[in-house]
């Protein structure tokens, strides 16, 4: 038997899976207090079909470096899951917080058409920061806290990498 | 000036999905064909459906697919008689159909002139009064900077639309409220269309309340005639872009298509129009219409109409630029409901921002009545530099409900992986209670919001649980084997098929 830990809703919350094999392609799944009998066949790439207790049911799998994104019908379910191992290691670090040093990159590759905000500016939480032109479209990346910006790494006209640093705000 | 000249070879002076639906027809009327392609392009899919292609230059459309003397050269060089633009880039560019005429390369559009009538929107609205069409109110030309649009705004009142005078495709569009929200939004459009269009000129026009886009598609020859296809409705928009677009529209009847049609036939004449166009019209609640603007080129939607009416309107522009005649209004047939989705690379749940990326597997839609337009492949990297559509799927089908139905089902078998996809949005929009009684408008995407980015179904949590669980058991116990050939036990047992596989596998072990 393996158990594993899946973390959903942006790892707010957390399903214990206990998986034990039956037979080649055949499964025993506990989540909670349900336990599922499961066939399951690989289809090509990502796809896996399932027969849970007789439903038939398509997942599709797109990995995602840790995540992996799970589609069943027009639903989509982003989930990280690990086993016991991972889970410790996950949990021996300090959780992520909006506290001290902020640093803001650019979500994709694109151009910087404005600049909003000069190094020293005091910024309040959802301010505008910096505007990333990317396939014809502005978005507007904004302060994810109160504070001040400390560093300003970018300027109008730049062009920048994906997760590139734009500025940091502490 | 017609030229009774026969195309034989077509350069296709665009990329993505609309460079290979031309590229299609024009393998299937025999012609030759070049593409052309910016550094990011090489590996694009237009580029290996084309029998030739041309390098334009760096990734940046200001510096490939917008330089008019590079898609001269490219044409000149291959000796391709013909230049078809598709939409976006110089579709709309009287300079490019006058710098073809002057190399005596037939541009597949209307003329020069008529473009200047129309491609410009406020000159277009000018035309327009004159013609005796309706139009929206709002400023006559151009307007010069902030303070005077301020003015004007405070004349007609708000809420306003602030719009990019060579516009097109939603770029440099804003819808503005109140005057203090002027300012910033002035500015973020005029950017817009200085980096969509090269050209920051900006007007504005009084905002309707609960508008719907209703557009009639028409066609003319050089010899007089012209027809209209009938309509598309695309008041599914987000960010001023369409989304979702069907025909019938629900609110157009039979008597009612009669007048908008012969309203845009007569718009077309008004300039001369020859080749393939697209009257847009803004309906009010009391069904009144009013001209918005022509679009003097094919439009990304145009699947629709040939589903529809079974024509090919691609096909039908070529002949058209031969100087052929098209057909009777009389042997337009319009036939059951057609609806086309945009599938775009964006995530819905992050205000629509772009997801360029690669993608590492792709399974489009089949069956009944399904048409998918696409110019990505598994593999494709979808660079961050053009419009972020990367597919239009259409379904065809006897009624409204039926077409509904099947393109909720071809996007549920629709599967993109690499990058975040607004598959579920389109999804979601074709199942509200507002789209399937066909009591929706332009405000739709922003008024159910909440309704459209939607959670997860939580009934199906436990499958995804399940099968993110089992992936990672196989994966940990490295059983490929086990599934490739499966023994006596489980649902296969007493398949044949899987006897012999089992026996075989056996076989080869042993040897």
């Amino acid at each position: 038997m393996s158990t594993y830990v899946a973390l959903l809703d942006g790892g707010r919350r957390e399903e214990t899976v206990e998986v034990t094999q039956q037979a080649p392609g055949l499964y025993e799944v506990r989540i909670g207090g349900r336990v599922h009998v499961v066939d399951a066949f690989k289809h090509d790439y990502g796809t896996l079909s399932l027969l849970v207790d007789a439903q038939s049911y398509t997942a599709m799998l797109d990995d995602r470096g840790a995540k992996v994104h799970v589609r069943v019908k027009s639903s989509v379910f982003p989930l990280e899951i690990l086993d016991e191992k991972k889970l410790r290691m996950r949990r021996a670090p300090a959780r992520f917080t909006a506290e001290g040093r902020q640093t803001i990159t650019s979500p994709m590759p694109g151009r910087i058409v404005k600049v909003l905000v000069k190094a020293g500016d005091p910024v309040r939480e959802g301010q505008g920061l910096v505007v990333v032109e990317a396939m014809k479209m502005e978005n507007e990346m904004k302060s994810p806290k109160d504070g001040r910006v400390v560093e300003l790494l970018v300027q109008e006209g730049q062009t920048v990498e994906g997760n590139a640093r734009l500025c940091a705000v502490e | 000036m017609s030229s009774k000249r026969r195309i034989r070879k077509v350069l296709v002076a665009n990329r993505g999905e609309i460079a290979v639906r031309v590229l299609r027809t024009c393998r299937e009327m025999g012609l030759a064909t070049v593409a052309v392609y910016s550094e990011a392009d090489r590996g694009a899919l237009h580029v290996r459906k084309a029998d030739e292609a041309v390098y334009l230059g760096p990734s940046p459309a200001r510096e490939s697919y917008l330089v008019v003397d590079r898609i001269v050269a490219a044409a000149r060089k291959t000796g391709a008689d013909a230049v078809h633009p598709g939409y976006g880039f110089l579709s709309e560019r009287a300079e490019l159909a006058r710098a073809l005429e002057a190399e005596g390369i037939t541009f597949v559009g209307p003329r020069p002139d008529s473009m200047d009538a129309m491609g410009e929107k406020t000159t277009a609205r000018r035309n327009m009064q004159a013609a005796g069409v309706p139009t929206v109110p709002g400023s006559p030309a151009a307007i010069a900077g902030e303070d005077e649009a301020r003015a004007f705004c405070q004349v007609i009142g708000y809420p306003v639309m602030i719009k990019a005078a060579a516009g097109g495709g939603g770029k440099g569009m804003r819808r503005c409220d109140r005057a203090e929200d002027l300012p910033a939004l002035w500015q973020s459009a005029r950017r817009e269309a200085a980096s969509a269009f090269g050209d920051d000129r900006l007007y504005v026009e009084k905002f309707l309340d609960r508008p719907r886009h209703v557009e009639i598609q028409v066609f003319c020859d050089e010899h007089g005639n012209g027809v209209s296809l009938g309509e598309r409705e695309c008041s599914v928009q987000r960010r001023q872009q369409k989304v979702i677009e069907e025909s019938p529209s629900c609110v157009v009847d039979e008597a009612m298509r009669e007048a908008m049609g012969a309203v845009a036939v007569r718009a077309a004449r008004a300039v001369g129009y020859v080749g393939a166009g697209t009257v847009e019209f803004l309906v009010d609640a009391s069904r009144s219409f009013y001209f918005l603007e022509m679009n003097t080129r094919l439009q990304v939607e145009h699947p629709v109409t040939e589903m529809i009416t079974g024509l090919d309107l691609v096909r039908m522009q070529l002949e058209v630029a031969q100087g052929e005649r098209i057909l009777a209004q009389d042997q337009v047939v319009r036939r059951g409901h057609a609806i086309e989705a945009r599938v775009y690379a964006e995530d819905p749940a992050r205000k629509f921002m772009p997801s360029p990326g690669k993608i590492t597997y792709l399974r489009v839609p089949g069956g009944p009545g399904i048409r998918d337009d696409s110019g990505v492949y598994t593999g494709w990297v979808v660079p961050p530099y053009y419009d972020p559509m990367i597919s239009k799927v259409v379904a065809w089908a006897p009624t409204r409900d039926q077409a509904i139905a099947r393109l909720i089902r071809a996007l549920e078998e629709y599967t993109v992986h690499g990058i975040t996809t607004n598959i579920p949005y389109l999804a979601a929009a074709l199942d509200h209670p507002a789209f399937r009684a066909g009591d929706y408008d332009t405000g739709f995407c922003a008024r159910y919001e909440q309704d459209l980015v939607r959670p997860p179904d939580p009934r199906l949590e436990q499958v995804a649980l399940i099968a993110a669980a089992v992936a990672a058991f196989k994966r940990d116990h490295d059983e490929a084997a086990a599934f490739a050939v499966r023994g006596d036990v489980g649902p296969a047992r007493g398949s044949a098929w899987a006897r012999l596989g089992r026996a075989s596998a056996l076989k080869g072990r042993l040897r």
